[in-house]
This record gives C-alpha cells, sequence and structure tokens, in this order.
C-alpha cells in the first residue's frame, strides 16, 4: 500500500505529488500514514493533527476524493472499499493525478479553502461564515437561580446539531460552496438552526432571518453530500428545509 | 525604560522585525480553563488575550466524555438522601488518598452547583430528566449520581459554548502560537515568547500578568488516552523560569482505554451500568471492590484489571473486556453514543452486541505547577489553573467528573484574582520582551544547525515507552531507577539533534522538537518526585513500599530546577474537615 500526498507551499509554481510505501500495521488510520511519512520519509509535510480520536475536528482532509478526518480513517477498510461513500461530483473531486483506489491512499487538502502548505487549508474563512450567524446563545428570559428547565424530549433533536465539531469536511463536500463563494455552507447553517430550535431561546423566527438570503437557506441544492461526509451525522439539510419552510409560511401569512 | 503601548501595536526595532504585543493578561491555552478565564477577564473591562498552539476547539477538553461532579441534587441517592457540598468533598479528599489540600476541594465543591449553573446559562446543552432538570448519574468513588452530563459529549459541549461566548465578546486569540518562554524582569512575571507557526516568527507578549492553562502532560507515555498535543508546555517553561511543580509523580491511569489506541471509554459507561469481565468472563471486581464494584475510584480499577492481566486473567494481548450489552440499544444511544461510535471506529466493535477490549492507559496529570488558593505561583504575575496546575483538588488521585468541574471553577476564580491584582499595576518594561525573544530566535538557529544525523522521533517512541514500563501503574526502586538513567540519556542524545527540515514556516517538527525538549524535563522531575516518595498512595503504588505512610509522606513533593537540577523538597497538606483513614471501596 502506498500513500500518495499532495504537496505545495509558496514559491512552487504547482503542487506535486509525493509517493510513499506504507508499513502496515493493524489499526493504521491515515493520520498514522501521515505520521510513518513524516517520520520515515520527510519531516516537512505539514498537516493538522490534535486529539486522533475524531472529536476535535482538526484533520479534515480530502481522503480518496472524499472529505474525512484522516484521524478516524481506517487504512484497511479504506483500500478494501468498505468506507465507500457516492458524492453528487463537483470540480474539486474531479481526478488531479493517477492513483489506484485498491492500493493507494490519495490524501490531499481539504477543498473549497485556501492551502497554506501541504495538507494545512486556511479555515478563515469557514470560521467567519459560523461567526456570520451570530453562534451565541441568546436566552429569551434572565437567567433563573438554577438550571433553566428543558423538556428532555427536546434534547434529541438538538443534540444533532450541538454534535457539530466543526471540522468543515462538509464545506469541502458541498459542491455550492465551491461554485459560490459566498455560501455560508452546511455547517454554519446547522449551527445556526441549533440555536434557533433551542426551546430555551425566543420561539419566533428571528435567528432564521439571519440567513434569509441567497447566500443562506436558499442557496442550497440538496446534493446531501454534507450530511454523507458528516463524521458526526449531523443533518444540515434537514435544517435548510426546515428552516425554508417556516420563512415560507411566515411569507403566506 | 517603559514603553507605553496601545492594544496590540505592532513594534518594529531597528535590527530585525520583531512583532511585540501587548494586553494586560496574557492566558496561554484555549482549553476551558484558559476560554473560562478569557470571559472573566473580558466582563471585568481588562484586555485580555489566549495564546493557543491549535484552535481552541482543538484543545483537549473537547474530548472529555463523563461529566461534571456538583451537589445539584437532582436525582435521590440510593435511600432517598439528598446529596450537599460536603459529602462531594468527603468524595473527593478520600479519592485523593488524602493528599488534597481540603480548603482547595471545600472551595471548588462549594462553587460546583453554581458553575454547572452558570454553563447552562450561558447556553450548553445538558441531558435533562423527565423533569426538565439537568440529569445526573453516578461516578466511580461518588457516594450519589452527582455527575452532570451531556451525553458522553460533555466537554464538547461545554467548550464549544466557552469558545461561543469568546468570539461573542471578540477577545483576542492568537491561534497556532507555541508559546517558547516566560519573559522576568524584577522578579516578575512581565509576559512571554511565543513562535507563530504558520510563519515561524517570534513573537513578544508583554502585560501585566500571564495565567498558564496549557493542560497535562499526558504524552511522556506511550499509553495515553491525552491528545497528541498534551505535552505539558506550560509546565516545562515554568520550570525553567524557576517555578516550582508540585505531585508530579501522581500520573492517573484510567482503568478503561481502548485496547489498540488507547482512545478514553468514559468512566460512565460503568456509571450507567456497564461491567468489567476478565477473560473468565468472571466480574473480577467483586474480589477488590465488593462494595464499590465496578465503580471504585480509577486507581483502585487500574490496579485491579493490571493485576487480572498479569496473573494470567486478561485476554493474551493485554486486555479485559468492558461489557454494556445488556443496557440494550436504546440506552446505549442515548446515553453513551459517542464511545459507541468510537468503539466501532477505532477497535471495529459495537458495544450493542460485543464487550469493548480494554486496558488502562495514562489519563490525567494530578500534579502541576504548584499553585497558591488563588492560582498564584511562586513568580509574581504568573498564575496557572485547570489540569497544569496544582491547587490540590485532586491530591494523589481524581475522581472522574472533577476536572471539568476544575477548569471552569477555578477559571474563575483565578480570573477574579487577577483582575484584583492587574487594577493595582503599571505597565512593564518592554526591553526584557525583546531580549528574550532574540534568545529563542538564537536557541532555534543553533537547534536547526544542529548536524545530528540520528531521527529524533526515536527519542520521543523511547521516553514514552520508558516511562509506561518504569513509572506505570506498578512500581519499584529499580525499575524507576533504570527509568530515570534512561530520561538522562535521552536527555543528552536529543540535545545533539536537530530536524531535518530547516525551514522557518509551518515547520511542526521543529515544534515537536521543543515539545520534546521540555517533556524529558516533565520526565525527569515526574521520576524524582516518585522515586523519593517511599509509600503507595493514590495513583502512586510501589510495590517495594506497598502501604500508605502518613508519618513521613502525608505531604506534597515539591521540584524545582536550581542550577540546571533537580530539586526536590516538601510542603505539607492542608487538612480540614476530614482526618486521614484508610481507603476502603
Amino acid at each position: 500500500m502506498k500513500l500518495k500526498l499532495y504537496r505545495y507551499h509558496d514559491g512552487m509554481t504547482e503542487p506535486r505529488y509525493d509517493t510513499f510505501e506504507l508499513e502496515p500495521s493493524s489499526g493504521l488510520t491515515v493520520l498514522g500514514a501521515l505520521f510513518q511519512f513524516q517520520q520515515k520519509f520527510d519531516d516537512s509535510i505539514a498537516f493538522h493533527y490534535s486529539c486522533r480520536g475524531a472529536v476535535c475536528g482538526t484533520c479534515a482532509m480530502l481522503i480518496n476524493k472524499v472529505p474525512r478526518l484522516a484521524c478516524r480513517t481506517q487504512v484497511a477498510a479504506l483500500l478494501n472499499d468498505e468506507l465507500h461513500i457516492p458524492l453528487s461530483p463537483y470540480p474539486a473531486i474531479e481526478e488531479t493525478v493517477d492513483w489506484n483506489p485498491e492500493e493507494d491512499v490519495l490524501v490531499e487538502p481539504l477543498p473549497h479553502l485556501p492551502v497554506i502548505r501541504d495538507l494545512i487549508v486556511d479555515m478563515n474563512k469557514f470560521f467567519d461564515f459560523y461567526k456570520y450567524i451570530e453562534p451565541v446563545f441568546k436566552p429569551s428570559d434572565p437567567a433563573p437561580k438554577k438550571e433553566r428547565l428543558m423538556d428532555s424530549s427536546s434534547v434529541p433533536e438538538l443534540e444533532l446539531y450541538t454534535n457539530c465539531i466543526l471540522c468543515a469536511a462538509c464545506f469541502g463536500s458541498c459542491p455550492i460552496n465551491g461554485s459560490d463563494l459566498q455560501y455560508l455552507g452546511p455547517a454554519a447553517l446547522a449551527k445556526l438552526y441549533r440555536f434557533y430550535i433551542d426551546p430555551r431561546e425566543s420561539d419566533d423566527n428571528s435567528r432564521l432571518k439571519r440567513a434569509d438570503e441567497p447566500r443562506g437557506w436558499w442557496d442550497c441544492d440538496f446534493h446531501g453530500n454534507c450530511r454523507r461526509v458528516c463524521p458526526k451525522e449531523v443533518p444540515p439539510l434537514i435544517a435548510i428545509a426546515k428552516a425554508r419552510e417556516q420563512l415560507n409560511l411566515e411569507r403566506e401569512k | 525604560m517603559t514603553v507605553s503601548l496601545k492594544h496590540d501595536d505592532e513594534v518594529v526595532t531597528a535590527s530585525s522585525l520583531v512583532s511585540i504585543h501587548y494586553h494586560d493578561v496574557i492566558i496561554i491555552g484555549g482549553g476551558l480553563t484558559g476560554l473560562r478565564v478569557a470571559i472573566q477577564v473580558s466582563d471585568a473591562g481588562l484586555d485580555g488575550a489566549v495564546l493557543s498552539k491549535v484552535h481552541p476547539l482543538r484543545s483537549h477538553s473537547v474530548a472529555a466524555q463523563g461529566g461534571m461532579n456538583a451537589s445539584l441534587g437532582n436525582v435521590p441517592g440510593e435511600d432517598g438522601t439528598t446529596d450537599s457540598w460536603e459529602m462531594h468533598a468527603y468524595d473527593t479528599v478520600k479519592g485523593s488518598d488524602y493528599l488534597a489540600d481540603q480548603d482547595a476541594v471545600e472551595l471548588m465543591c462549594r462553587e460546583a452547583t453554581s458553575t454547572v449553573y452558570e454553563l447552562e446559562h450561558m447556553g450548553t446543552v445538558w441531558s435533562r430528566l423527565e423533569n426538565g432538570k439537568i440529569a445526573q448519574r453516578p461516578f466511580g468513588g461518588a457516594g450519589f449520581p452527582r455527575t452532570c452530563y451531556a451525553a458522553d459529549r460533555t466537554g464538547h459541549n461545554a467548550l464549544h459554548t466557552l469558545y461561543e461566548q469568546v468570539l461573542d465578546r471578540g477577545i483576542p486569540t492568537y491561534e497556532e502560537f507555541f508559546v517558547t518562554s516566560l519573559v522576568k524582569d524584577n522578579g516578575r512575571c512581565i509576559g512571554c515568547t511565543a513562535i507563530e507557526i504558520m510563519t515561524g516568527n517570534v513573537h513578544g507578549f508583554l502585560s501585566k500578568a500571564v495565567l498558564l492553562a496549557t493542560g497535562g502532560f499526558g504524552r511522556i507515555f506511550n499509553r495515553s488516552t491525552n491528545a497528541l498535543i498534551n505535552t505539558g508546555d506550560g509546565h516545562a517553561i515554568a520550570l525553567d523560569a524557576g517555578v516550582p511543580l508540585k505531585d508530579m509523580e501522581f500520573v492517573q491511569f484510567h482503568p478503561t482505554t481502548l485496547y489498540g489506541t488507547n482512545i478514553l471509554m468514559s468512566e460512565g459507561a460503568r456509571g450507567e451500568g456497564g461491567i468489567l469481565l476478565n477473560s473468565k468472563g468472571e466480574r473480577f471486581m467483586e474480589h477488590y471492590a465488593p462494595k464499590s464494584m465496578d465503580l471504585a475510584p480509577r486507581d483502585v480499577v487500574a490496579r485491579s484489571i493490571e493485576q487480572e492481566i498479569k496473573e494470567g486473567r486478561g485476554h493474551e494481548e493485554g486486555y479485559v473486556n468492558l461489557d454494556l450489552t445488556h443496557l440494550g440499544e436504546d440506552r446505549i444511544m442515548e446515553r453513551l453514543p459517542g464511545i459507541r461510535q468510537i468503539a466501532m471506529d477505532f477497535a471495529g466493535v459495537d458495544p450493542i452486541k460485543d464487550p469493548v477490549p480494554v486496558q488502562p492507559g495514562q489519563h490525567y496529570s494530578m500534579g502541576g505547577i504548584d499553585v497558591d488558593i488563588h492560582g498564584a505561583t511562586l513568580l509574581p504575575g504568573l498564575y496557572a489553573a485547570g489540569e497544569c496546575s496544582c491547587i490540590s483538588v485532586h491530591g494523589a488521585n481524581r475522581l472522574g467528573g472533577n476536572s471539568l468541574l476544575e477548569t471552569v471553577v477555578f477559571g474563575r476564580l483565578v480570573a477574579d484574582k487577577i483582575i484584583e491584582e492587574n487594577n493595582k499595576l503599571a505597565t512593564q518594561n518592554i526591553e526584557p520582551i525583546k531580549i528574550a525573544v532574540h534568545e529563542v530566535e538564537s536557541k532555534i538557529e543553533e537547534i536547526l544547525e544542529r548536524k545530528g544525523a540520528e531521527n529524533f522521533f526515536k527519542v520521543k517512541d523511547d521516553m514514552s515507552k520508558s516511562m509506561f514500563n518504569n513509572f506505570g501503574i506498578y512500581r519499584d526502586d529499580q525499575s524507576m531507577h533504570e527509568g530515570l538513567n534512561e530520561i538522562k540519556k535521552l536527555q543528552r542524545t536529543l540535545s545533539n539533534l536537530s530536524p531535518n527540515n530547516k525551514n522557518r514556516a509551518v515547520n511542526q517538527t521543529l515544534i515537536q522538537f521543543l515539545e520534546l525538549e521540555g517533556m524529558l524535563k516533565i520526565a525527569e522531575v515526574v521520576a524524582y518526585g516518585a522515586i523519593a516518595r517511599r509509600e503507595s498512595r493514590g495513583s502512586h503504588t510501589r510495590t517495594d513500599h506497598p502501604d500508605r505512610d502518613d508519618n513521613r509522606f502525608l505531604k506534597h513533593t515539591i521540584a524545582f530546577l536550581k542550577d540546571g537540577n533537580i530539586n526536590i523538597t516538601y510542603k505539607p497538606v492542608k487538612l480540614g474537615m476530614f482526618k486521614p483513614k484508610e481507603r476502603v471501596y
């Protein structure tokens, strides 16, 4: 098995691909493979890592043409085609280099964000969109002495969205994020919806209005790549569809 | 000479481009503690900034699973009794094997309920009971179902909440800045230096107060639940600045880490009713802790598992099973969805159908930078809070659910102390910061110019293996001395090595190299503390001194650097409401 890596830094006219023979070991993940490359082949390789347990969201990259967390992706399962995720096509996942999905692990930077070096992308744009939706709790009442009571049955729906780890895999998988540079993207919209449905906030539609514009709720074409690549099974499409329904209802009034 | 600087001015010196930033308070670390401090400092009208070697959301706090202890009393105890902060304090002190300082424990437990409510008020989504109150579950070593939780993603929910609050306040964060040194002037900490990882530039930071909130040093051990970034950077720069470290030999080994990767399987799994089984299918905890069984404190359960494995009743590869199958799919999906996913992703096991292979692994650093009850170190102007500090609420063994609590309680309280002090101080002298930046530049140049051909990554491997083998769950004099010799040898080896990558921009190998230098110092401190403590207490278990010895060792270990050598002294434990007695579970 081989690791085929995208390499780029300032001063290069175009990216190159390095190929490295991997030492197989049980439980080897793509992140583990990157450390092998760093320690045995070229220690100038740049990539993000932290928790190595699929909870911190820092290592999303394009792996065999699918945005995934490197730490969660098992090399053996990938080569055995056990991790197949069918994606609605978009330019960033078209062929860039020869590779054999049965033998090679092709690792490239997450699409739709500028490359800083090798596999590190500049996440500012992603976080700017996240900040744009005002991701902070705005309770409808002043804080009580103890906790606000909350219907336990409302928690599961909220958790669908609070589970987001802001890894941007969805952003890199969304065909609209590739074509419309202003589109807020699935993660920001799902986060906005999380606050909208929080029963401790006001029950009007003011939250939804924040993204009631072409670059917000209305830009999505329901390709569904976001949900398919999400390592935490967050469903932005449901959020977007329900938000549109609410806004349409209000307009009809 | 004092140069007065406005917020975040960039000062250009004649010799080279040096960025020096001014903030009232520099907060090093962007986990729960660092962010909680930042919020408090901002609300007091001061200018605080967060420096972190990763984006704050990638901090290890995000991985905390099980929960946060507070005597809310939302769930009654076994015989209908109600929880209290005193009961929480008792469990914590007993869990600590009486090494915790009881004034700090009392403070933490008194402040616990308001801290959980505070997070709720900021928007954290806690799991709820039928009656709408925050849900609580049983945890190891606790007399009540006291642990508030957000499924098994409590740290994730809390960290995202605090990050949202930090963004809302527009608090400056320097992301991917690796702190290289603390700067002193006239016996006071006046700031720090840091490498901006993406450019390789060294920056200076001038402030009236510096707070360390850099987390634990778990990665000096090869089997660890910790994130790869937990390299004890704060401990290392504090030690270099002459600040003492306390009780560093007390390292927690969590009983249930996933076999193979050592990713954490929350204690909440046993809190929800999960049980441990040896290779014969026996529920072996009934032999070791007949009353508490699988929910005995972590040191007890970790030792029990290790003993089962050593005596041939574990599975051959060195693990036992954590069985959740009897809990049923609904309960697992509702309460433990995160660890189910981890077991499936990283071990190919679905806990709904099959038991999960687990083994003990390093999890937490009870010891840390020596601070008083206000979070102040011996160096004026320097504070520490959270896992990197030792205010001593955990003593010799931490209870599950008390670390998240510590981060947020002391984040707030230490910030209050910093705010109080800050208002009395004038702006500090900028010159020592400039000198410190140049010193770091020279050090980096020296390292990158070295010709050592050997691969330095091997040093890291050798260190972490040696630490687990010689300073793991069971320790004895001979193997610890072998371990110490190995650490010293590795320090000498590293001093001749260098990364192959000589770039300055985005040189992550250089960062790993600098981390490793610090880790080897910390490993040495752990070793000296462990060798000198000739007793067994909490997580520190010596086969050659199996009993606790209150006459000689009911005291804190203090380690500091003098003339390049580690010195060990002791200081008394602050006792209080609870007199030391034998720990039985």
